[in-house]
């Protein structure tokens, strides 16, 4: 299993790059925006959460896509499943690797914002799970993308990958802000994850390799 | 342990409402060189692919190693060489990178068996796959397929696309598996002289059946292919049962009759013949009278 994560990463390292350098750029504008002199200009907070839409809406859906799609066109999965290795250890690689690659992005803002937010926040008692609602939400909107990036790259066509996947994360959303964070959502998103999921189990473990 | 390392039972495989395989049943004893045979598109890579569980099958069940192939075990694979018909490797890797995966993946891996093979084929391991001719693929191909010391190596047609003396080397490889105890192979080849050479027992696809499964020696006994001159005129029927091929021409008549047999010789000398030759057969004229639409069933049960 290692050394098909291994192999994912490896193969979609550009993927890694993206989310490691944009993290970095906004870890870096939120340390800038948070000494900003009061009051705090807000459009710099609105900004930051632009390239997270951007890159949740296009990147992570063209991730799961790309994987799937190359596998298909390559047939990476055949000569994989020649070797002494399962299909289910192949998808089960895949979506860590996705994990792996939102985690990438996610992870180090998080914990900048753990460690930045008590003490630029006014002097009240600040709602300590506040940064880990936004977390769970944006990492399961991005695992959600993700999911449906897999469901649509399992396709021989080029329009079906690199359409659909948008499409359907664009319907996907605009959900986050009709909702808000907390349960509601995270409900949401779990019930859209399992049903991507099963779709996509199914289809990689039923088709001709 | 079964004693057939590939059991196939009443396999029938269907594409868009087309029937490829039409009730395939056959049985591959531990350490025999099985040589699949068939025209394109009669069905040897669609077997394959169902015995390695890469395809499903419409209906029947196939066997490897004792289990089924619609749930091979990682660890069974782990037995199992397979040289894919256009070599199914990572196209954008370099070789190194390749061997490195596989190995990496591989249960157990026979670096020195491996290490010659590579001298022998002379691949160069900083190029891409892509970048390597067809037979260097195939030499790339087989030669990972036989790292892993495999109790059965599956070949689709691995000597497409290798030259005379690449060929040459292959097939003294494939002797020098097979008589490592225990070891199988299945291969299906266009080229009936490779088969020839190291199969012992042979089976021909056509029309969606296997007409032909039995040793190749038997084989070739029981297809026979005889001219016969007659006194007068050479009679329209001969009455005789599995005819595969009858040739009139006057007096002359050529024909090809399957399973021959005491019981066929006597029908035959009913007639009087002038005189009766036997034409020799390669496997190749064989495959040919096989191949011929209404094949009568050559087997040795």
């Amino acid at each position: 299993m290692f050394t098909l994560i291994k192999k994912e990463i490896e193969d979609h390292i550009a993927y890694f790059i993206g989310a490691a350098v944009l993290s970095a750029i906004l870890i870096a504008l939120l340390i800038s925006a948070m000494y900003q002199p009061e009051p705090r200009d807000m459009p710099v907070f609105i900004g930051l959460s632009i390239p997270v839409i951007v890159i949740l809406i296009v990147g992570f859906p063209a991730m799961g896509s790309t994987q799937m799609y190359t596998d298909r066109t390559r047939k990476i999965s055949t000569l994989l499943s020649t070797l002494p290795v399962s299909r289910r250890q192949i998808l089960c690689a895949r979506i860590i690797t996705g994990i792996l690659a939102i985690l990438t992005l996610l992870l180090p803002l998080t914990i900048t914002m753990v460690i930045l937010f008590p003490l630029f926040t006014p002097p009240i008692q600040m709602y300590l799970g506040l940064v880990w609602e936004i977390f769970a939400a944006a990492f399961l909107m991005a695992f959600a993308c993700y999911c449906l990036g897999l469901l649509t790259g399992w396709n021989s066509s080029k329009i079906i990958p690199t359409l659909g996947g948008l499409v359907l994360t664009s319907i996907l959303l605009p959900l986050i802000f009709v909702k808000g964070f907390g349960l509601h959502t995270v409900v949401i998103l779990l019930l859209f994850i399992i049903a991507s999921l099963m779709r996509t189990w199914h289809t990689f473990m039923s088709t001709s390799l | 342990m079964s004693d057939n390392v590939v059991i196939i039972e009443d396999l029938v495989k269907y594409f868009d409402g087309r029937c490829v395989l039409d009730g395939i049943n056959l049985k591959v004893p531990r350490g025999y060189i099985y040589g699949l045979l068939g025209r394109n598109g009669s069905g040897k890579t669609t077997i394959i692919r169902i015995l390695l569980g890469l395809e499903p099958p419409t209906r029947g069940r196939t066997f490897l190693l004792d289990a089924e192939s619609t749930n091979l075990s990682a660890k069974v694979h782990g037995r199992i060489g397979y040289v894919a018909e256009g070599h199914n490797l990572i196209q954008n890797y370099k070789v190194s990178r390749l061997i490195k995966l596989c190995k990496d993946l591989s249960r157990q891996w026979n670096d020195e068996f491996f290490n010659h093979l590579i001298e022998t084929f002379r691949l160069p391991m900083d190029r891409r796959v892509r970048q390597l001719s067809i037979g260097m693929r195939a030499q790339l191909n087989l030669s990972l397929a036989m790292a892993i010391d495999p109790e059965l190596l599956i070949l689709d047609d691995p000597t497409l696309g290798l030259d005379t003396v690449a060929r040459r080397q292959f097939l003294e490889l494939a002797i020098d598996i097979i008589q490592q105890q225990g070891r199988t192979i299945l291969f299906c080849s266009h080229i009936l002289s490779d088969v020839e050479r190291i199969a012992d027992r042979i089976g021909i696809l056509a029309g969606g059946k296997l007409v032909v499964d039995c040793p190749l020696e038997e084989l070739k006994k029981r297809v026979r292919k005889l001219r016969v001159i007659f006194p007068e005129s050479a009679p329209a029927n001969l009455y005789m049962t599995e005819i595969i091929n009858q040739q009139n021409q006057g007096r002359e008549m050529i024909i090809t009759v399957a399973n021959w047999n005491q019981q066929k010789q006597t029908v035959l000398e009913t007639f009087k013949p002038s005189s009766c030759t036997e034409i020799p057969m390669s496997l190749e004229d064989i495959f040919i009278e096989c191949t011929k639409p209404s094949t009568v069933p050559v087997t040795d049960e």
